[in-house]
């Protein structure tokens, strides 16, 4: 009884859950709670029954009698095999219901709501090393480095990797999933509490794994709706070198001055002037050169294949935007 | 440490040949054969490699990454062959007339027979110890430094590669180089002693498994000399991030080839062993459990291993040939690496933890003074963890993006897997109940093993649950997770393995007063680091990282500051052994007035185990049973005459 009453004390004194932010973090903070009332339960059990043997049947140093020859109880051991299959039938019960639950992507119905890209809203997640990017296909591929969600809204997230696998979570949503190269993964969130939630990748992803962290903001549904159409609206325009920087992910790795950021994977691109010296070519040619075929030239001290060959990929006037960005900058 | 040989019953018949001089001793087995034999096969590894390629046209002629590669398979036999490890069996293919076996490689005669090829299962069984707790050392510093990077928020003493090196280096050692010789270390050590048999069936594949080891143990620790530094993908080595990784990766996936390859060898050894050379009445009913865990964690380890050295070399195939097995650009299958790796290594955790239960089995029983509790359905229950070890595989990849409706059978064979576990949780809490206990240094740690062993299996439970293990994959709640089993398990049984037989294993006693402080120390220091990770994984923290958010500062630095002390718990743990090692109280031969075989002869045991075949009578655990017997001599027996003495 001590025992159950001081671990039920831990469980319940310390805030061991994070403040929950979707439905489905609820689910499963109810499985969580679930499953602790039994474990609770079963280490009392065990910690009284070893406590009170070692205080109970200690026997004296010169005591050389054994105790009493009791090779089993098979009542004893049918109980203590039917109980817990028992428990944990039911822990899986309740389980696999929460996590089909939490799987169901509410469709928009027939009648209203047929092309609202709110019913339900898709992200589309690209990790790479090291660093998010989210897509919103509903409103015109408007991406963003931070997670902008609309609350109260079912969401859907189709996660990719371009290098190697990277995990998407959010602590306080509950969900996660692996994004795999070469596959198409999929998760359901359905935020209910505005707010900043950082978005964290669980899986190790290599040297800036650490780092590779990003935020989701949860905010009403009409400020959520007028950033979409904004942001949509100022990318089309004209390709902000900044923002290529930014969206990429850049950040992560390298430190820059001017666009606040301040990585320590990467070498520093406030010297990039000076990197190019060293490695003896004219500076846009090496910026374009450094971010297209990373390998062609690696500053001294920093490891080979670290840096991402994928941004090679990048539309030409992004690419033109980002060199004259980070040229400029490092003048 | 020479006094060790003291106790060795050695007969002058078995006194070795003297030894070799002159340009003899470079072609006699040893150090000196081993060192030229290991240069000569470098030397082949290179020049194969460059004749194919100057033949084949292929540039650059001379690759470090290749030739690396080449030599971590080449150079070892040269060792293996220089150190002896081959040499009856080439003296027998080659037609030449095989030595007669004269048992010049039984035994211990000086610290230095220790460090020689040796088929006496008794040595090749401190051999297997003390090389894995050296390995437990610096895999031990190699977590301190983590954890002195991890006790501050951002970058202070290494950068994020040799970050992701230390904690893969440490996980790598700690699994392969740790936990699983460990136990085949003890069961080396004491299987044979307790069925009654004079040595292990295969004495000679014994000692080249040993010797495979500390090659795998070197080149771990050696691939943080190579450059990019050491393997850091995580002694998971998740694709595509470890193809892509520097060349210290290769060094991984060689070395688990090596351990793979010694724990396949030790674990048919041990199978062949104990199917046929029990002693007379022996039945598989009579077997003391650390037999019947040692017969089913081998039964583990020859199916599941192979399935690690696959997928470690589809890895290397990967990196070094270009292949695509898990190249998805080229139609591989990167999940794939998944399943076959955790088809061995989520057996892998039972081949870490059966082992233990049957120390546990031991310790808890004798130090009770009880029968075990339900001693049949402890054996089947470790078979049924045997059977179901091999389909929960999945439950690893929750999130990794596999079949979707894989997850739920997967869960539910992870939960099932519970049941057999409480089954012995309960019956060594049944065999407590009523006895006589005492609390000597092994009990505590058993009694330790059996209350860390319950938090770390109950975890277990949330992460089966699928949507917690959504909610906590990857994050410092799996790392508590593991090293409560890991640690809690694994580790506290091994310690109470090693006391509990050190008086057997040196023939003196260890100090009590000394082990009881190593064991409180580790308890709480255990605690102290790794309870708390509970709460950092749930809140947010993912595992793996050198650098964290500010908000979980002060408890990672509490954290550093208790595993500081549980670091220091172990200088007390190798004092106590290497002091009481070489000078000790002499050990009586059954200190623990236990029934099982391998007290019921002296300490250090003869050179062949026992004078007699001992005759098996009856169950190993019948204490408090009057009269009860499991073995005995023919000595026991009433003499048919008074011997006397003639002068």
């Amino acid at each position: 009884m001590l025992f159950g009453a001081g671990a039920a004390a831990v469980a319940l004194l310390i805030p061991w859950l994070p403040d929950s932010a979707s439905e489905q973090a609820d689910r499963i903070d109810f499985v969580f709670w679930f499953v602790t009332a039994i474990c609770i339960a079963i280490f009392a059990l065990v910690a009284a029954v070893i406590v009170y043997s070692l205080l109970k049947f200690r026997a004296r140093p010169d005591d050389d009698s054994d105790g009493p020859p009791v090779h089993g109880h098979t009542g004893l051991e049918i109980w203590w095999t039917a109980i817990p299959a028992a428990l944990v039938t039911a822990i899986s019960i309740v389980s696999a219901v929460v996590l089909s639950r939490n799987d169901h992507l509410p469709q928009a119905s027939a009648a209203s709501g047929q092309g609202d890209p709110l019913k339900p809203l898709v992200v589309d997640v690209t990790a790479q090393q090291f660093a998010w990017l989210f897509t919103y296909p509903g409103f015109d591929k408007v991406t963003s480095s931070t997670l902008r969600l609309p609350v109260d809204v079912p969401v859907q997230l189709r996660l990719r990797a371009l290098d190697v696998i990277h995990s998407f979570w959010v602590p306080q949503f509950g969900q996660k999933q692996d994004a795999v190269p070469g596959m198409v993964t999929k998760l359901v969130i359905t935020p209910k509490r505005l707010g900043t939630f950082p978005v964290i990748c669980t899986e190790l992803c290599g040297l800036g794994h650490a780092l590779m962290r990003s935020e989701s903001i949860v905010t009403s549904r009409d400020k959520f709706t007028s950033w979409a159409k904004g942001a949509g609206a100022g990318a089309s325009a004209t390709v902000s070198g900044k923002t290529v920087f930014m969206n990429n992910g850049c950040d992560g790795c390298h430190t820059f001055k001017p666009a606040g950021a301040h990585g320590a994977v990467g070498p520093d691109l406030d010297k990039l002037a000076e990197l190019a010296r060293r490695a003896g070519k004219p500076l846009d040619e090496f910026i374009r050169e450094s971010i297209v075929k990373p390998d062609a030239y690696v500053e001294r001290g920093y490891p080979k294949g670290v840096m991402p060959a994928t941004f090679s990929t990048l539309p030409a006037a992004q690419l033109d935007a980002l060199v004259k960005y980070l040229s400029g900058g490092s003048k | 440490m020479t006094d060790v040989a003291v106790g060795h019953n050695v007969h002058a018949e078995h006194a070795p040949a003297p030894p070799p001089t002159g340009l003899r001793r470079l072609l006699a087995p040893g150090w000196l054969r081993a060192i030229w034999m290991s240069a000569l096969f470098f030397g082949i590894g290179a020049g194969i490699t460059v004749l194919v390629r100057w033949l084949e046209t292929w540039h650059p002629i001379w690759p470090g990454s290749v030739i690396v590669t080449v030599e971590l398979a080449a150079v070892p036999f040269g060792f293996l062959a220089g150190i002896g490890g081959f040499d009856y069996w080439a003296r027998y293919a080659s037609g030449a007339p095989t030595l007669p076996e004269d048992h010049s490689g039984h035994g211990a005669r000086s610290w230095k027979d220790y460090f020689r090829i040796n088929t006496d299962h008794k040595v090749i069984g401190i051999q297997y110890l003390v090389t894995t707790i050296v390995f437990f050392v610096i895999a031990g510093l190699l977590a301190m430094f983590m954890r002195a990077e991890l006790a501050r928020p951002g970058m202070q003493f290494v950068d994020n590669q040799t970050f992701n090196g230390l904690f893969s280096v440490h996980a790598a050692l700690m699994i392969f180089l740790f936990v699983i010789p460990a136990f085949a270390g003890i069961g080396n050590y004491v299987i044979p002693l307790m069925i009654g048999a004079p040595d292990m069936a295969f004495p000679r594949l014994n000692a080249l498994s040993f010797w495979l080891l500390p090659i795998a143990g070197v080149m771990m620790v050696s691939s943080f000399l190579v450059p990019g530094g050491p393997f850091a993908a995580g002694w998971t080595n998740y694709t595509p991030l470890s193809v892509h990784q520097p060349l210290g990766n290769t060094f991984f996936s060689m070395a688990v080839q090596w351990a793979g390859a010694s724990s396949i060898m030790t674990a048919l050894n041990f199978l062949v062993t104990i199917i046929t050379m029990r002693a007379p009445g022996m039945t598989f009913w009579r077997m003391p459990l650390l037999v019947w865990a040692n017969f089913t964690t081998s039964l583990l380890v020859v199916i599941a291993t192979p399935f690690i050295a696959g997928s470690q070399f589809f890895v290397m195939f990967d990196r070094v040939m270009h292949t695509h097995f898990f190249d998805f650009t080229a139609g591989g299958y990167p999940l794939g690496y998944q399943h076959i790796f955790w088809f061995y290594s989520h057996p892998a955790v039972y081949i870490m933890m059966l082992p233990g239960f049957g120390i546990a089995s031991e310790v808890i029983s004798v130090m009770a003074r009880k029968p075990i509790f339900g001693y049949r359905l402890m054996a089947l229950s470790l078979m049924a963890i045997l059977v179901l070890g091999f389909s929960v595989w999945a439950h690893h990849m929750f999130v990794a993006g596999m079949a979707p409706w894989l997850r739920v059978p997967m869960m539910v064979t992870s939960m099932v897997i519970a049941v057999p576990t409480g089954i012995k949780v309960f019956s060594w809490l049944a065999t407590l109940w009523e006895g006589r206990i005492h609390f000597h240094t092994p009990m505590l740690f058993a009694l330790g093993f059996v209350s860390m062993f319950v938090i770390g299996g109950l975890s277990g439970i949330y992460l089966a649950a699928v949507p917690i293990d959504i909610a906590t994959s990857d994050t410092y709640f799996v790392v508590a997770h593991i090293h409560y089993v890991l640690f809690g398990g694994s580790l506290f049984t091994i310690f109470a393995g090693i006391y509990f037989w050190f008086p057997k294993m040196t023939g003196r006693m260890y100090n009590e007063r000394l082990g009881k402080l190593h064991f409180w120390l580790t308890f709480v220091g255990f605690n102290l680091t790794f309870f708390p990770m509970h709460w950092l994984g749930i809140q947010g923290m993912p595992r793996r990282v050198a650098d964290y958010v500010p908000k979980f500062a002060d408890l990672n630095l509490f954290i550093s500051l208790a595993s500081f002390g549980l670091g220091a718990s172990t200088i007390v743990f190798l004092y106590n052994m290497v002091t009481s090692w070489r000078s000790g109280p002499l050990a009586p031969p059954n200190p623990w007035r236990s029934m099982t075989l391998e007290w019921q002869v002296s300490s250090p045991p003869p050179i062949f185990n026992f004078d007699e075949i001992p005759q098996v009578v009856g169950n190993p655990y019948e204490y408090g049973v009057p009269g009860a017997r499991h073995g005995v001599f023919n000595g026991d027996r009433a003499p048919d005459f008074e011997e006397v003495p003639t002068r």
